[in-house]
This record gives C-alpha cells, sequence and structure tokens, in this order.
C-alpha cells in the first residue's frame, strides 16, 4: 500500500557542485550518488590530491570532518573516503562532500591529503592503524588508540578474530 | 655481665637436649591456640569496617557509585568510604564497568601498588563478562582475567541497594577468613 518516495529535488548548492565537478574534472571523478547534503564521488588515488585541491580553491570546502575507511574483501580492495565540510560558507554548511578512492588490499597506498587539509593528520593516523592503510607523505605515522603491546593485524580488516574466550566459536 | 651469662646460658639449653624444646613447642602451640581466635576476630574487625576504595572511575557504573557514596544511600555507615589521598590508604578495588585492553596494565598497576589484604569487586555487567560489547577488539572479556575479584555485583548498571549488598557480602567474607 506504500506510495513511493517522491522525488526529491536538489538544492541549487548541490546542483552547483555538480555542475562544477562535471565540467572541470570530467574523467578524473565519477559521481555515485547525489542527495541533499550529501555527495560522494569516487577518484582514482593518483588524482587524489588534485580533486582535494579543487574542492578547497573551487568549491569551497574548507576542512577535512573526517576520514573514513572500509574493507572489501570479496574484491581484495580496501575504500578511504575522506568527508569535506565547510565552516565560512554559510550555504554549503549542511552540505559534505565525500571522495572515495579504492586501493588494493595487497598494497594499500594512499597519498596523505595533510598538506592540502591540516586537519587530516589524526584521522589519517586512526584509519592507519585500524585498516594498515599507509598514507604517503604523512609526517607522523604512528600509534594513536590501539593499546601500546598491540601486535595483532589491523582490528577494521574483516579478516580480524578476537583472541581470547571466543576462539573456540 | 648479664651479656656474657646470657652467652653460657645459650648453647647449655640446648645441649639439654629435646626435653626442654618440646615443652617451649608447646607452650609456644597453647598460647598460639588461645590467641588465634581473639586476635583473628580483632584483625578482620578492624579490616571490616575500613575497607577504602580507590578513586578508580572508568566507565558509566561510577555514577552509581557516587550515588552510593551521596547521602542518600551513604555507605560510609557501614564504614566505606573513597580515599582520594593514596593509593597506600586503600584496601578495596571497585571496577567501575568497562574495562579497554588499554586501561589492563593500569589497572593492574594500581591493583599491585595498594597494600595487601586487598580485595576487588566487579561492578556492572562490562567488567564481568564484557556486556555489550563481549566482542569488540578493544574491551576485556572480563575484569577477572587482570586481578582477582571477590565479589561480582551483575547488572547494567547494578541499583545503588545491590551495590551495598555486594559490600555487606564482602565484609562477611572478611569476617570469615582467617589470618595467618
Amino acid at each position: 500500500m506504500s506510495s513511493p518516495p517522491a522525488k526529491i529535488e536538489l538544492p541549487n548548492e548541490e546542483k552547483a557542485i555538480l555542475d562544477s565537478v562535471a565540467s572541470k574534472l570530467g574523467d578524473k571523478v565519477k559521481v555515485l550518488f547525489a542527495k541533499p547534503n550529501r555527495i560522494k564521488i569516487s577518484t582514482r588515488t593518483d588524482n587524489l590530491v588534485d580533486v582535494a585541491k579543487f574542492a578547497r580553491d573551487e568549491l569551497h570546502f574548507d576542512q577535512c570532518a573526517n576520514v573514513t575507511g572500509t574493507d572489501f574483501p570479496k574484491d581484495k580492495q580496501i575504500e578511504v573516503t575522506y568527508h569535506f565540510g565547510s565552516i565560512d560558507d554559510a550555504g554549503l554548511r549542511r552540505v559534505i562532500l565525500a571522495v572515495a578512492c579504492r586501493v588494493p588490499s595487497t598494497a594499500p597506498e594512499v597519498p596523505s591529503l595533510i598538506d592540502v587539509y591540516p586537519s587530516a593528520n589524526l584521522h589519517e593516523r586512526e584509519q592507519a592503524e585500524m585498516l594498515g592503510v599507509i598514507f604517503k607523505g604523512h609526517p607522523n605515522l604512528t600509534r594513536l588508540l590501539l593499546p601500546e603491546d598491540w601486535t595483532d593485524i589491523p582490528p577494521m580488516l574483516k579478516a580480524y578474530r578476537l583472541p581470547g574466550r571466543l576462539e573456540s566459536e | 655481665m648479664t651479656e656474657q651469662v646470657a652467652a653460657k646460658k645459650g648453647p647449655a639449653a640446648a645441649r639439654d637436649g629435646p626435653g626442654l624444646n618440646v615443652l617451649v613447642g608447646t607452650v609456644k602451640n597453647v598460647i598460639r591456640e588461645a590467641l588465634t581466635d581473639p586476635v583473628t576476630y580483632l584483625a578482620n574487625w578492624g579490616r571490616l569496617y575500613s575497607l577504602w576504595p580507590v578513586h578508580l572511575e572508568t566507565a558509566c557504573c561510577s555514577i552509581e557509585f557516587g550515588a552510593v557514596s551521596g547521602p542518600r544511600f551513604d555507605c560510609e555507615r557501614y564504614g566505606i568510604l573513597e580515599a582520594f589521598g593514596s593509593l597506600r590508604q586503600c584496601d578495596l578495588v571497585v571496577v567501575h564497568g568497562t574495562v579497554t585492553r588499554k586501561m589492563a596494565p593500569r589497572l593492574r598497576w594500581i591493583y599491585d601498588q595498594m597494600p595487601e589484604p586487598k580485595y576487588c569487586i566487579a561492578m556492572g555487567a562490562c567488567s564481568i563478562t564484557g556486556g555489550v560489547y563481549f566482542d569488540s577488539y578493544n574491551v576485556l572479556p572480563g575484569v577477572d582475567q587482570v586481578v582477582p575479584v571477590d565479589v561480582y555485583v551483575p547488572g547494567c548498571p547494578p541499583r545503588p541497594e545491590e551495590l551495598i549488598d555486594a559490600f555487606l557480602l564482602l565484609q562477611d567474607k572478611i569476617r570469615k577468613q582467617s589470618i595467618r
């Protein structure tokens, strides 16, 4: 009995972002989805720094709000997603631009965006120890949250198994 | 002069054979038998009503402990008073909830600094089995992997009455223990 959800009109800021991305970046990126308040695009690792500079200079996203990662064991890939937000631009405050790039899980190397967005520092360190991703160009990629005596594989990988009492299950 | 007398008496007493030693040993046993019960009672009575918990708060169960320490439930009437001064004055550690793997060596470190005799209460589901975080990579599945636990208090979090009941159980345990 449920009616299909009504088609939601994209607000003007998101339309402008999509137009600008399509005209300036072209083949470098692919738009995964565009919803109100959130746009996700994907790119390759060698274009990541260019896309971040474009988001900072042309689209006026002035901070890196978060860096997240996902393990895809079937594809043998790890997806690292940068979330860009804005504080100064009043129209962009509600919008998050997510830039995803996939790397093979055998050699997970992503260029660090710390020169473009200094606020990516701690987020990249967290992803480095939770997923084992190596951010090339990061000056201080050391232990942040895990215990000092951690010797297991990074715990957010799907291959991680709990030690101790639950081992027999 | 007295030292010389004592030096002469010492080896002489040893040469007297086993008879004197047996007598001395029997007297010692009699005195020990006579004194063990009252000394044990006195020592346990002293420990019983001066349980001072460590001020160590790891998770949200510490709110309930604050309620227990407060005027409404008032565990001080049983002699339980949080010691803020030093770990050397404490003889009880109440583990308030979740203990992460990073916190576990610190908890053992605190436990090792306390003087004997010392007791431990595991408060809340998280400190007993890990609680809702039982399959987390970073939470200890039971604090008894790190420190020996005397009383377990289940609940998420336990009511203040349950924690007071745990204190009374621990006092029962101390009342029945023997000293050496």
